[in-house]
């Protein structure tokens, strides 16, 4: 499972102030304490106004690799922060968020995820917002997969976003995700899927114990990364966990060591 | 009523359902019904914004209620149903978000309370709100966005519905995400509410 730490963005009150303030002790904390967690890549959201978003996103990526080597996600619309992301972080592995079906994102994000060979977040919306069936979202990756392709970007460094709705408006929620999830991965073997998880429990009590449920149920939908916050110790017990009893986790190793480790 | 008001606050579909029936029939005044309902949705209104409630429950009461009024509607004379509806209000997700999931719940909650509402769905463009605001002729408008980036359009709408001359008549509401009274000010809106109950609340002082 491939994780992507949730916490360094801008549209969270606290994340907001420390960009504003340039508190690099609050944001080299977030950055410390996600990647010992184990996450993979730290998702970078400044999710400030266009024109001071490059500098922001500039400023984050510097205090975060003050303290931690990290792969990062550069998530932002704005295709001026994602450039001046990208010049920093010149010789590693890149992470672009995201795609979608949207003209903006299309004409901003994708030709900079070709030229570099960025990884890249695709999600199933467009500029009619986020369709309602599975056929649609699907209808959508594909025109996009077809694209990225095009660009000479392999489907192995495309995650795809199936767009996971709250359960609390619509009971089917849970269903049509993992529907989607396996259609996708049907059509295009190698990519990855991704998704918010927390997405799932908003407006609902208890909400962790339904991201666990769902993450569960997810893997075996074949979702194989994730956009969490990655120091939720039972989420990520609960991963390690389902990846072995699906027989993904050779020899069971990966738990073992996760137990041994206290991680989990 | 009291029963009625009871099994629709503890979720009991199928006797609110039958108590309705049963009330029809013995030519219980419908208006008084719709009151129960109302008082129900107040209740567990209140309910939700105490974190007792969750939106599956307002969702929920609310279809209860919808199912009473079709049935209830037939019912009541033409002097009722004119007085039916509250004031007109106009809901949209400003441009450039998508989200829809408070939008829609703000929508939900007004039409159950009794306000005719225009959805005009997400990412809506300034000149949307500007046309609908002079054909639908609402009360109150409110726009919704969850992302920081909803703050400009959110300015640009108030500032062209000034522009269009229609600003003086009509409330303006923001809810959503990021929203608290500092943006309010920013965008120029009137009020800012964290909730769909407070966006009756804000509806039911305006329009009284």
């Amino acid at each position: 499972m491939i994780i992507i730490g949730e916490k360094i963005n801008g549209t969270r009150k606290q994340v907001a102030k420390a960009i504003q303030e340039r508190d690099e002790t609050f944001i080299r904390e977030l950055a410390i304490k996600q990647s010992e967690a184990g996450a993979h890549y730290l998702d970078i959201n400044a999710g400030t106004p266009p024109d001071r978003e490059p500098a922001d996103m500039v400023w984050l990526i510097q205090t975060v690799h003050s303290v931690t080597n990290v792969n990062l996600c550069l998530d932002s619309t704005n295709p001026e922060a994602l450039k001046a992301g990208i010049q920093q972080l010149k010789d590693k592995p890149i992470m672009l968020n995201s795609l979608s079906g949207e003209k903006n994102r299309i004409n901003g994000v994708l030709p900079l995820a070709c030229e570099h060979n960025t990884e890249l977040i695709v999600l199933a919306l467009d500029d009619k917002g986020i369709p309602n069936t599975g056929e649609e979202r699907l209808a959508i990756i594909r025109s996009l997969v077809e694209m990225t392709r095009n660009g000479g970007l392999p489907d192995r460094n495309l995650y795809i976003d199936p767009l996971i709705t709250t359960i609390a408006t619509d009971t089917q929620s849970g269903p049509k995700a993992f529907d989607t999830m396996r259609k996708i991965k049907d059509e295009f073997p190698d990519v990855h899927l991704t998704a918010g998880l927390s997405n799932i429990s908003f407006g609902m009590p208890s909400r962790p114990l339904i991201n666990r449920a769902f993450a569960a149920l997810a893997i075996a939908a074949g979702l194989d990364s994730a956009i969490i916050n990655p120091e939720d110790k039972e989420l990520r017990g609960m991963v390690k966990a389902v990846e072995m009893v699906l027989g993904m986790d050779k020899h069971c190793l990966n738990y073992i060591r996760a137990h041994r480790s206290g991680q989990i | 009523m009291k029963e009625l008001i009871d099994a629709i606050v503890a979720m009991d579909e199928e006797k609110a359902i039958a108590l309705t029936d049963h009330m029809i029939d013995d030519n219980i005044d419908p208006m008084k019904i719709l009151d129960a309902y109302r008082d129900a949705m107040a209740e567990v209104g209140r309910r939700f914004e105490e974190g007792k409630f969750f939106i599956p429950e307002l969702i929920l009461s609310g279809e209860m209620l919808n199912a009473a009024s079709e049935k209830i509607k037939p019912l009541l004379t033409a002097a009722n149903k004119s007085s039916k509806k509250k004031g007109k209000v106009i809901i949209g997700t400003v441009a450039g978000d998508i989200h829809d999931i408070g939008k829609d719940i703000v929508t939900l909650m007004l039409d159950i309370n009794g306000y005719e509402v225009l959805d005009l769905g997400i990412d809506v463009p300034v000149a949307k709100f500007v046309e609908a605001a002079k054909d639908f002729n609402p009360q109150v408008i409110g726009m919704s966005g969850f992302l920081t980036m909803a703050y400009d359009p959110m300015k640009n709408t108030v500032a062209a519905l000034v522009e269009a001359g229609v600003r003086e008549e009509i409330k303006i509401m923001i809810g959503g995400g990021q929203m608290d009274n500092q943006i309010r000010d920013y965008v120029g809106a009137d009020a800012f509410g964290k909730d769909a109950i407070e966006a009756v609340k804000l509806c039911d002082q305006w329009i009284k």
